[in-house]
């Protein structure tokens, strides 16, 4: 996705500069018929708008995923608290339970 | 703070590790992250890897990391012989190091002998009189110790230095709380909601607190409290949602009689139990008719 993605937004970029450079050039016809400049032709606002639609969609799909902002979201909503571990204390019921003998850090 | 996400990552990884899936790393990582306490299973995976030259030279620096990890998990575990070889690793790496410091007084705290770790937390307290982590075991040593009021005297004393440390203003919540000082305990949860507006389990300890507390005009701030748990949850915190239900039958009891004025509008009451109602009907049918009774008493629904 990120590879079409990109390519999209290449395609875009070219067709923003083609336009750049037919307007150049339809006013370099105008100033040849010597007629006032009112507005770029058609063509030209056509390749804009496409090109407008490309650039949104490579801009929306290249960065990545968008992410919730909801508070209550499964990616925000809090469940639990973490456990305070600075200020852990060990005479608990792990001294009852004694752990697996053969478990040995090997030096 | 651990998202609902996130809880499900962990325990999708701990399932994994435990039936021999291999990522192994990768679930260590996420309950140092999460800051989970698992000290069983984290001893049991961080040893494999620590045993396995091949894999422990393969993570680089974060080795020391894991070293330290399974050293408390040890203690927690109360393989006392376990984390002093690590903690000898440790301190062949480091030598002086505060943080290897900690960990033998922690595991003099562990073995019982408190007079010994209050000696080397001493001493590391002369050469950095600010480490934050060193008053905290103290204060926690304190704890252990069944000395309560010597630990809410050391953790007030801490906090007027170190006024944005959450995790002391919670623990002294907590204490707070065990000793029935409620009016106190309520301060330092509206602490922890000024530090944290958005963490909707704060806002449900504060409500439950004033709630403990009783009086009309506690009972509707308990009731507001509640009622924002409920919105940053999404209406998934059941506690929350029972915690809405007490408070205003608590409210529409002392109510009784009075003009309308202080009366409840029944509009949230009967929408809480809806929602009540219909959850259990989605995740636990079984229980449902225990359910209705419980809120027809409270006379909630009819």
């Amino acid at each position: 996705m990120g590879g079409v993605g990109f390519a999209v937004g290449v395609l875009g970029g070219l067709l923003l500069a083609h336009a750049a450079y037919a307007t150049i050039q339809y006013r370099g016809m105008l100033k040849i018929v010597e007629e006032e400049f009112s507005g770029p032709p058609m063509n030209v606002v056509v390749e804009l708008l496409v090109a407008l639609v490309l650039c949104i969609f490579s801009g929306l799909t290249v960065p990545g995923k968008f992410l919730s902002i909801l508070p209550d979201s499964d990616d925000n909503r809090v469940v639990s608290l973490p456990a305070n571990l600075d200020f852990m204390i060990f005479n608990h019921r792990g001294r009852v339970f004694p752990s697996n003998a053969d478990l040995k850090l090997k030096i | 703070m651990v998202g609902a996400a996130e809880e499900a990552q962990l325990n999708r990884l701990e399932t994994q590790v435990d039936n021999g899936g291999g990522g192994a790393w990768e679930y260590l990582c996420h309950v140092r992250k999460l800051k989970a306490r698992r000290p069983d299973k984290v001893l049991k995976h961080g040893l494999s890897i620590l045993n396995n030259a091949k894999a422990r030279s393969n993570l680089g620096a974060e080795e020391w990391t894991l070293y330290e990890q399974v050293a408390i998990a040890a203690m927690d575990c109360q393989r006392l012989d376990i984390a002093k070889d690590c903690i000898s690793v440790l301190s062949k790496k480091f030598p002086g190091s505060t943080r290897v410091g900690r960990l033998e007084g922690m595991l003099f705290e562990a073995s019982g002998a408190w007079a010994d770790a209050e000696r080397a937390y001493e001493r590391l307290l002369q050469d950095s009189p600010h480490d934050q982590v060193i008053q905290k075991r103290k204060i926690a040593m304190a704890k252990a110790l069944g000395n309560i009021a010597a630990a809410v005297e050391y953790l007030n004393k801490y906090l007027e230095i170190f006024m944005a440390d959450q995790d002391a203003w919670r623990e002294l919540a907590e204490i707070y709380v065990s000793l029935q000082m409620y009016k106190q305990a309520a301060f330092c949860y509206e602490e922890l909601i000024l530090c944290q507006p958005t963490d909707p389990l704060y806002h449900l300890a504060y409500a439950e607190v004033l709630y403990t507390m009783g009086g009309l005009e506690n009972l509707q701030t308990a009731k507001k409290y509640y009622a924002s748990a409920i919105n940053f949850t999404g209406g998934k915190n059941t506690r929350a949602l029972y915690g809405l239900c007490l408070c205003s039958s608590a409210i529409n009891q002392i109510t009784k009689g009075r003009n309308k004025e202080d009366k409840e509008s029944p509009d949230l009451q009967s929408l809480v139990a809806e929602a009540l109602v219909k959850d259990y009907k989605k995740k636990a049918p079984a229980k449902l008719p225990l359910v209705t009774n419980t809120l027809k008493s409270m006379k909630l629904i009819s």
